[in-house]
């Protein structure tokens, strides 16, 4: 069945007609090329795919496309305004909070989450945080100071 | 300000962090279809029928290719004993990491849906699933062809008289250990994509650790030239020895050069963790004598490894083991017997520390049991008999200079509260280390209730292989162009070396920089293709730091001769560095130069055991590896963290079940790897810089390195904490639980 969705993306409003079993993530990646948000496992165990859905963090590969239509979405690629980095993009680059990278996406959008809700994370808040994130490559302590110096910048 | 020791952000930071980075699996081309692969649901199986023609006649199918369209249907990093598809009558399966088939179609849905209509049957055959099955007399062979044994290569080092040496010992410790596969898990399935070029070359685009062996293998199973194949590496999502073998590669370039389309693939995460190869599953037994002084006086240690279905690098991985399982001691007396034996399981090849976990649980237990037994201290044992400058292998060879295990156990013992005093290393008392637990686990873990909790402490060390071992003539090769005219404007530098994520590219410029002396913007680096690069060598054995720096400093001084003492601009200079040669184990001794050079790494643990749950808590990790220079600090730091979650994962958490050669944990809720919860709560990343004469500036490999010492530091301090030794892995709740059942601690106050 098909779906005439409209929804907000990165501040961009987009109409586009899904599938009902269509995920968020296949839509997000092959029918708006935006590939920030990664592919890792399609069943919501790796966190990959995290983007913020009317602010809250999901895994958009369990999300349905036509469970979109009408929401507010940020993708990694929506953090920086007018070319401007967000500061958790720099404090990520500063501080060396990616290393292979593939989980950076979603990781930011935690923290990016995290900080709307708390401006000065406490290091457990931000281990909460991330639960959901997994990172192969182990960064997690830089990860964490990342978000740290991040928090202390924005005032 | 110098660039080499400087903790300068990764030059493709900026492009990771804002989504930009284009992995294998984001990049697509106009007109490109997309592949499926067939797996195989029995093993080991002959199959019986095999028809594509209703999959082939399916909506949007375009080809359907299997074993008769491969050209030469044969590869392998070390010999060509797979097939690269197995599907045709007679065809013979000897794993789920097989591939049977390939379709390809206009959309992925439609690949998807053809597999079904691939018409298979098979004839189940008798299987070995473990070590002991693959070793019982009469049992099935995996590779009848290969002779009358499962046995794939075994090694023997024969020194001196151990069974003199065990008449005449005070302590004799005899344990017999086991270590289980490991996933690597990197977040990227494998993914890629493959399309003939306007100049007819077949181009591969896809995550690797060595582009050149990638060119190689996709050119001999397709009878191509190797000039013909161009083999392209994108930012990859993590690699840690798992992409060392073929995995998408070949069938990409097939199905490209078949349909003359550009083919795309993505792997699921069920087809990534039954796809690669995985850590070898180990069993050893071991029996060392010491003095009652302390002095090791002999070490026996019969080891086998689970190879799987396939060679992979099981053969190099034997012979890292077969030097790692007797620790960095001076052992006057030893004799081992190793061996890599063919099963049914999923191959087995490269994995972080290629050997040396395994091998270094075996040693560091014994070490460990042995203080036990001597009543001695562990680091004072270890003091006692670990390697010197000078120190012989008991391969017979003397170490390469740059011997400095015995200052990084100083300086982690230090870190960890040990003292030396003036009757020998002595180690905290639990009750005196500082209250290490922080609310955070309280919060998640299990017993938030409060349950009963014992703390302990233990350390381990190790040491590691840089570079290929064992004869294998290790090279890399760079080229360095220097534009400008009055001045070095500009300067280009050509290397292969992949780029896992481990930051190599960022490392190579910095080098770059100071080699030419010059700033790092005017760096600009040439990785990632093998039209423009010749080979470096895989991104492995801890050897791409000393290789592409020593070979990078090679190319810069001809450049830097050319550009002073000839016109021609740019000057441009290629060179190829060789390290100093190795060589194999003699067949009947094991006499042998088996290694180029050597880093080493120490770590100390003090964990928490949940006594009513068996939960491990790793409240304190302590690392001192000794990298000789750190060229980029933080990017040392993070190799430590990450080699750190991995270790902890693989000794705590991280349990690949097998069910007679089906994977029961395919997924990333059953296979568990480390959250930001699970790893040590802190992480002291420290290192040394004691120069390795060998490397550029003095560094050493290290990314290997703080893997190693891990679970026989954990083992240690969890039998501190319980009085429980586990000589087997992983140390899971359930097992943990366990055994404190069975011991009665849970019925104490």
């Amino acid at each position: 069945m098909k779906h005439d969705i409209t929804f907000t993306i990165n501040g961009e409003s987009v109409h586009l007609t899904v599938l009902s079993h269509q995920t968020l993530l296949e839509v997000i990646r092959n029918d708006l090329g935006l590939t920030g948000p990664k592919y890792g496992c399609s069943t919501g165990e790796c966190g990959a795919c995290s983007v913020l859905l009317d602010g809250e963090v999901v895994n958009s590969c369990l999300v349905l496309a036509p469970e979109a239509d009408g929401a507010e979405i940020m993708t990694v690629e929506g953090l920086s305004e007018d070319d401007e980095l967000h500061p958790l993009q720099k404090s990520f680059i500063d501080h060396h909070g990616v290393q292979c990278g593939y989980c950076a996406p979603g990781m930011l959008i935690s923290a990016k989450a995290l900080l709307s809700r708390t401006s000065r994370p406490h290091e457990e808040e931000i281990r909460e945080a991330l639960v959901g994130n997994l990172c192969r490559c182990g960064a997690y302590a830089d990860i964490i100071k990342s978000i740290q110096v991040a928090s202390r910048a924005r005032r | 300000m110098r660039a080499v020791g400087s903790s300068i952000p990764r030059f493709d930071a900026q492009d990771k962090v804002t989504g930009q980075a284009l992995y294998p699996g984001d990049i697509h081309m106009p007109g490109q279809l997309h592949m499926k692969i067939l797996w195989p649901d029995q093993v080991p199986a002959r199959i019986t029928r095999f028809d594509v023609s209703k999959a082939l006649a399916a909506p949007g199918v375009v080809a359907v290719l299997a074993a008769d369209d491969v050209p030469v249907n044969e590869y392998g990093l070390i010999m060509p004993d797979q097939e690269v598809l197995v599907g045709r009558v007679g065809g013979l399966v000897r794993s789920i990491i097989d591939q049977v088939a390939l379709v390809i179609a206009e959309s992925e849905e439609q690949a998807e849906a053809a597999l079904d209509l691939i018409e298979i049957e098979y004839e189940p055959l008798p299987g070995v699933y473990s070590i002991e099955e693959a070793l019982a007399p009469e049992a099935p062979l995996v590779h009848p062809e290969k002779g009358d044994s499962n046995v794939l290569l075994s090694y023997r080092i024969r020194l001196g008289d151990v069974e003199k040496a065990f008449a005449e010992a005070d302590v004799i410790v005899e344990r017999t250990y086991r270590t289980h596969p490991q996933e690597h898990a990197y977040l990227q399935p494998e993914a890629g994509l493959g399309f003939v070029r306007p100049d007819g070359k077949i181009e591969v685009i896809v995550g690797g650790q060595w582009m050149h062996e990638d060119r190689e293998q996709i050119a001999h199973a397709l009878a191509l030239p190797e000039d013909q194949i161009v083999v392209r590496y994108p930012p990859i999502g993590g690699a840690f020895g798992g992409r060392e073998d073929m995995s998408v590669q070949i069938v990409l370039a097939l199905a490209a050069q078949k349909t003359g389309r550009p083919v795309k693939i993505q792997w699921s995460r069920g087809e990534s963790i039954r796809g690669h190869h995985k850590r070898h599953a180990m069993i050893a037994r071991a029996k060392w004598a010491a003095a009652k002084d302390g002095r090791l006086l002999a070490a026996e240690i019969d080891v086998s490894t689970d190879a799987g279905a396939y060679a992979y690098t099981s053969t190099k991985v034997l012979g890292n083991l077969t030097l790692a399982c007797l620790g960095p001691y001076e052992i006057p007396n030893v004799k081992v017997d190793s061996r890599t034996v063919y099963t049914n399981n999923i191959a087995a090849g490269a994995f972080r520390g290629f050997g040396g976990p395994q091998g270094h649980f075996i040693a560091e237990m014994q070490m460990n049991h042995l203080a036990e037994a001597l009543g001695m201290d562990p680091v004072e044992l270890r003091m006692k008999n670990l390697w010197r400058e000078g120190s012989r292998l008991a391969t017979r060879s003397v170490l390469p200079p740059g011997v400095t295990v015995r200052e990084t156990l100083a300086a982690c013992a230090r870190d960890a509260g040990w003292e030396e005093t003036d009757a020998g290393w002595q180690r905290p008392r639990v009750e005196d280390l500082p209250a290490a637990i922080t609310p955070v686990h309280r919060a998640f873990s299990l017993d938030a209730a409060g349950g009963r909790k014992a703390r302990g402490i233990g350390i381990a060390t190790s040491f590691k292989n840089v570079g290929f071992s064992l004869g294998y003539v290790d090279e890399s090769w760079a080229t360095v162009e220097l534009h400008g005219a009055g001045a070095i404007e500009r300067v280009v530098v050509h290397h292969a070396g992949a780029d896992v994520g481990q930051g190599a590219h960022t490392v190579m410029r910095q080098f770059a920089a100071d080699f030419i002396g010059v700033p790092l913007d005017k760096i600009e680096l040439i990785a990632d293709d093998t039209d423009h690069t010749l080979n470096s060598g895989s991104s492995s054995a801890s050897r791409m730091t000393f290789m592409a720096g020593n070979a990078i400093r090679g190319a810069a001084e001809e450049a830097l001769r050319l550009w002073r003492e000839e016109e021609e601009r740019p000057a441009i200079a290629t060179y190829r560095y060789v390290p100093r040669p190795t060589t194999p184990y003699d067949p009947e001794t094991g006499e042998a130069d088996p290694n180029i050079a050597y880093g080493y790494c120490t770590q100390a643990a003090e964990v928490e055991v949940d006594l009513d749950t068996g939960h491990i808590t790793v409240l304190n990790l302590w690392n001192v590896t000794d990298v000789g220079r750190a060229v980029n600090p933080a990017m040392v730091r993070g190799q430590i963290y990450g080699a750190v979650a991995q270790s902890i994962g693989w000794t705590l958490l991280e349990d690949l079940k097998y069910d007679r050669g089906q994977v029961l944990t395919d997924r990333l809720s059953t296979y568990l790897v480390p959250t930001v919860l699970d790893t040590a709560i802190h992480i002291a990343p420290d290192f040394l810089e004691n120069p390795d004469p060998q490397g550029p500036l003095g560094a050493r490999g290290m990314g290997e390195m703080p893997f190693i010492p891990t679970a026989p530091a954990i083992v240690a301090a969890v039998h501190d904490a319980t009085g429980i030794w586990f000589d087997e892995l992983p140390l899971t709740p359930e097992r943990v639980a366990m055994r404190l059942k069975e011991v009665g601690i849970e019925d104490q106050d």
